[in-house]
């Protein structure tokens, strides 16, 4: 294994040219001896896949290999899967404010104090550039970047995760807005207009209705020639635009049966396209969402199981269980298997879902896929199509990346073992062709560590 | 004619709510009815079909497939209504700013909040679930059927007009005043934030009508300047409806001061059908209340819970009902509204109410000031199907409220009263949690303070030494 990764040497360092220096005349790469797996499902043994300027040339069997190309040997012992894709990760945005001060006019604090920043651009705010190394780490090879912050946090940024200048590997910018019933942050005392969940419906409500009177306004005022007045500008009602045209959806992050009825009711009202996120409990609106055609951007950020249900799977001895108490746990577990299985109810009710870390952090990622697969009745095929094509599909890039395809952009992972096994680990990351390589650890611990 | 009088209201309440809520039908037999508008009926039938009370009588049959129950011994009455309710909120109090008419508890609900199953153990059928009383003028409230386990959607009250709440003294200028340095910063600023809104209200629609109609006209025939536009403004658009009486006022008041001083800002604006709510001092003003068709509901017994209610007495209730005023007892908590009928029974304890007049400020007289009084509060035939089975009187403290029905569908039954009741159970939760109660763990905080010394400073008021 060695042997053959110091053998990459000089591609590690020709990888290190910017992707505006490439050019049609650029060699092609190529891996071969690997077992691949597409996110349709099929399996590919002793495969190769071969790539140039960021787009795969050739995949499967039995493809000839360009004399021009750099081969990386897999030696029969890796596994290949398309490069997962974050549907709205949070992992590179600045950090909220650790304090809120008490605002002047808590009933008129400002937009921004308010939560509302649907004007705000990652791709320009972007902070934690070793964030990227760790999603790539973990098989991500391109994300849909948000901001973190309350009802309307900004804009949604996809990126390519292949390298520490973010700003040069942005896909596209704006393909949705955050969106989120979160009250203005702070508590009775500090806290601020909409400190409530009311207040947060009503301020959407006005929010529109004022982007639609200063777009009205601008529109009288491109119409003539003089004797109108000049409209304000106002860089977040503008921002609104896109979405009152349903040219971007909201990624609207919800969870619980209640929460989505009200985002249904003000979706109805307002008109806006909906990407669901989070949706923790949706699959108690799964008919209603696929009736809307709503898709999801799932989490997977699963409760912690039951204590005692832990205690006696591992025969550790515990006080009588009382009759109140054995009706008590059965409850328990019915609404933690609910949680665990959410994503298969809503596949099986026809929702397309999708994947969203969405504020999970990254590490708990094996875990809670194990989770699915042992409890969560998702097959490995169905979790890497979640994770892959169907996240893509959903953010509007599915014809391009999701699956290892003919004319797709080279963006997969190479593992040592099949990605769901604990073992597993990341030896090579290919984002929009820029290939990457890690040092495998050995324990946990080291893993942390790095 | 019960049948066509069932289908008449089956088919005005589908129209109505637009989504169907689960209706059931029930005989319940040889009850003492109390029917609050027609006296108490001895060994009476009441039937209902499909959520309405077809008829009451004797000797009923019950149609095909429609269950009996036996109220021999027992009292049967119309469901109780509670004016001024808190429970199934997800957040009470838009604090932030002294006015906040655009929002509404419609979106504040939580439908599986286990204080609607103790409501309904106490007979309790309706409750008007309202905003807090942190601003001059508050969100809208929310009258909800207990249909505890129906879900988010079937909660409200289908047509129940919209209410909508105020609050005078203290709270407001301790919030706003005291706390931010806005105005109000007293009883008269409370005034003027009234008046100044209502006036903002009405120039709001106003212009925004002569937009409406210039932006018509000029884009039909483009000529000449365009309209500027005037934004859709919901907090003025819901005081323009006050003022229009299409949403009723429902007032958190305490002195007599106070309450005379809207009374003489709703006639400036000619708004009328308002209820004062606590209202501790009302009996000093009845015959003003009575004079402006004002409505009361209070507490039987509470008060010096703060300064501005210091001065009450338990004579309160039964003086507004004796200069006839619409008075109702209400709860304002997830404790007391598990048995209104206790607080109703103090009416006749203390102030002499006869027990006719008692059993009215729980059920119609609250009906009344909900706007829903020819759709529940009595049992009448045509009315909906909601009552519940006592054990006794409902005015005796040794009764108990046994089975609770809405639209005659069975929501509480003493006899499959569970252990467990919560609707959703965090996976996380401990199996300690649903044995704690709210008002247990803050048993403390309306406690009795000894050798306290309490201080009033810029930051309001502060306790220093002194034990509970």
């Amino acid at each position: 294994m060695k042997l053959f990764r110091d053998s990459i040497l000089g591609m590690i360092l020709f990888i290190m040219i910017p992707l505006a220096g490439w050019s049609q005349s650029m060699p092609a790469r190529a891996l071969d001896n690997v077992t691949i797996h597409t996110a349709e499902g099929k399996t590919i043994e002793t495969g190769t896949i071969v790539w140039r300027n960021g787009i795969i040339e050739a995949i499967g069997s039995d493809v000839s290999i360009p004399f021009d190309a750099y081969v990386i040997d897999g030696g029969d012992s890796l596994y290949v899967y398309p490069g997962f894709i974050d549907g709205l990760a949070l992992w590179a945005s600045p950090d909220l404010p650790a304090k809120y001060s008490k605002p002047e006019a808590p009933g008129n604090p400002g937009y921004e104090r308010a939560g509302i920043q649907p004007h705000r651009q990652p791709n320009k705010l972007l902070a934690k550039a070793d964030s990227f190394k760790k999603a790539r780490k973990h098989g991500f090879t391109t994300a849909a970047l948000g901001l973190k912050g309350q009802m309307l946090p900004g804009q949604i940024d996809l990126f390519f995760v292949n390298g520490k200048d973010t700003g040069a590997y942005l896909i596209r910018e704006g393909i949705g807005l955050s969106a989120s019933f979160e009250q203005a942050p702070g508590s009775f005392g500090n806290g601020a207009y909409p400190a409530t969940l009311m207040g947060v419906m009503a301020r959407f409500r006005q929010l529109w209705y004022d982007a639609a009177a200063l777009r009205e306004q601008s529109a009288y005022y491109a119409s003539v020639s003089s004797g109108y007045p000049v409209p304000a500008r106002d860089e977040v009602l503008e921002a609104l635009y896109p979405a009152m045209d349903k040219e971007q959806p909201l990624f609207f992050k919800a969870d619980t049966k209640e929460h989505i009825s009200r985002l249904f009711r003000l979706k109805d009202e307002l008109d806006f396209n909906v990407v669901l996120v989070s949706g923790k409990e949706g699959f108690q609106q799964a008919e209603e969402l696929r009736k809307r055609n709503i898709p999801v951007l799932a989490s997977v950020d699963f409760p912690e199981e039951p204590g005692w249900r832990v205690k006696e799977r591992e025969g550790e001895d515990e006080a009588e269980v009382t009759e109140e108490m054995r009706r008590f746990r059965e409850r328990q577990l019915q609404a933690y298997q609910a949680r665990i299985t959410n994503i298969q109810r809503l596949i099986e009710a026809g929702v397309k879902v999708g994947y969203a870390s969405n504020g999970m952090k990254i590490e708990d990622l094996k875990k809670h896929i194990q989770i699915l697969m042992d409890e969560g009745g998702l097959s490995e095929n169905q979790i890497l199509a979640m994770l892959t094509q169907h996240t893509a599909d959903i953010l509007g890039i599915g014809d391009k990346t999701g699956d290892l395809k003919q004319g797709h952009v080279a963006s997969f992972t190479v593992f040592t073992r099949p990605f769901t096994e604990a073992e597993a680990q990341a030896l090579y990351s290919v984002s929009g062709g820029k290939l990457s390589e890690f040092e495998i650890t050995t324990s946990e611990k080291e893993d942390k560590a790095e | 004619m019960r049948i066509i009088v069932a289908l008449m209201y089956a088919l005005l309440g589908t129209f109505l709510s637009g989504h169907a809520q689960e209706k059931g039908s029930v005989l319940i037999k040889h009850g003492t009815v109390l029917t609050i508008t027609n006296g108490e009926m001895e060994n009476t039938d009441v039937l209902i079909e499909r959520g309405i009370i077809t008829e009451i009588g004797q000797g009923l049959v019950a149609p095909d497939g429609v269950e009996t129950v036996d109220a021999t011994g027992k009292y049967v009455m119309p469901g109780i209504i509670d004016a001024h309710s808190h429970i199934a909120g997800v957040h009470i109090n838009e604090w932030t700013h002294p006015v906040t008419a655009e929002v509404t508890m419609e979106e504040s609900v939580n439908p599986n909040d286990i204080n609607i199953y103790w409501a309904l153990a106490g007979g309790v059928t309706t409750i008007n679930l309202m905003h807090g009383s942190a601003n001059v003028i508050g969100g809208r409230n929310e009258t909800l059927k207990l249909r505890y386990g129906a879900g988010l959607e079937e909660l409200p009250f289908e047509g129940a007009p919209q209410t909508i709440k105020f609050a005078l003294g203290e709270n407001p200028t301790r919030v706003h005043g005291q706390g931010f340095g806005v105005q109000p910063r007293t009883r008269m600023g409370v005034e003027q934030v009234i008046r100044e809104h209502f006036d903002a209200a009405l120039d709001y629609k106003r212009r925004r009508e002569a937009y409406l109609k210039a932006k018509k006209e000029y884009d039909n025939r483009p000529k000449g300047i365009p309209p500027l536009p005037v934004a859709r403004n919901l907090r003025l658009e819901v005081l323009a409806d006050i003022i229009d009486g299409k949403i009723l006022v429902h007032c958190h008041s305490y002195r007599a001061d106070e309450i005379l001083m809207l009374m003489r800002v709703f006639e400036d604006y000619g708004i009328e059908g308002y209820t004062f709510q606590h209202a501790n001092e009302a009996f000093k003003v009845a015959p003003e209340l009575r004079k402006n068709g004002a409505h009361t509901s209070v507490f039987s017994d509470w008060w010096a819970y703060k300064f501005e209610v210091y001065y009450s007495t338990a004579y309160n209730a039964s003086i507004l009902n004796a200069n006839g005023i619409t008075n109702s007892i209400n709860s304002d908590s997830g404790e007391l509204i598990r048995h209104l009928n206790h607080e109703a029974a103090k009416t006749v304890h203390y102030g002499g109410t006869s027990v006719e007049e008692a059993l009215k400020m729980i059920t119609i007289n609250p009906a009344i000031q909900l706007g829903i009084d020819n759709r529940v509060g009595s049992v009448e035939e045509g009315k909906h199907g909601d009552v519940a089975i006592w054990s006794g009187h409902p005015l005796s403290v040794y009764s108990m409220c046994e089975k609770t029905f809405i639209d005659g569908k069975k929501y509480f039954d003493r006899e499959r009263d569970d252990d467990d009741m919560r609707l959703k159970i965090d996976p996380e939760a401990d199996y300690e949690e649903p044995a704690r109660r709210w008002y247990e763990r803050e048993k403390y905080e309306d406690s009795c303070l000894q050798g306290a010394i309490v201080r009033f400073g810029e930051e309001g008021m502060s306790i220093q030494q002194g034990s509970y």
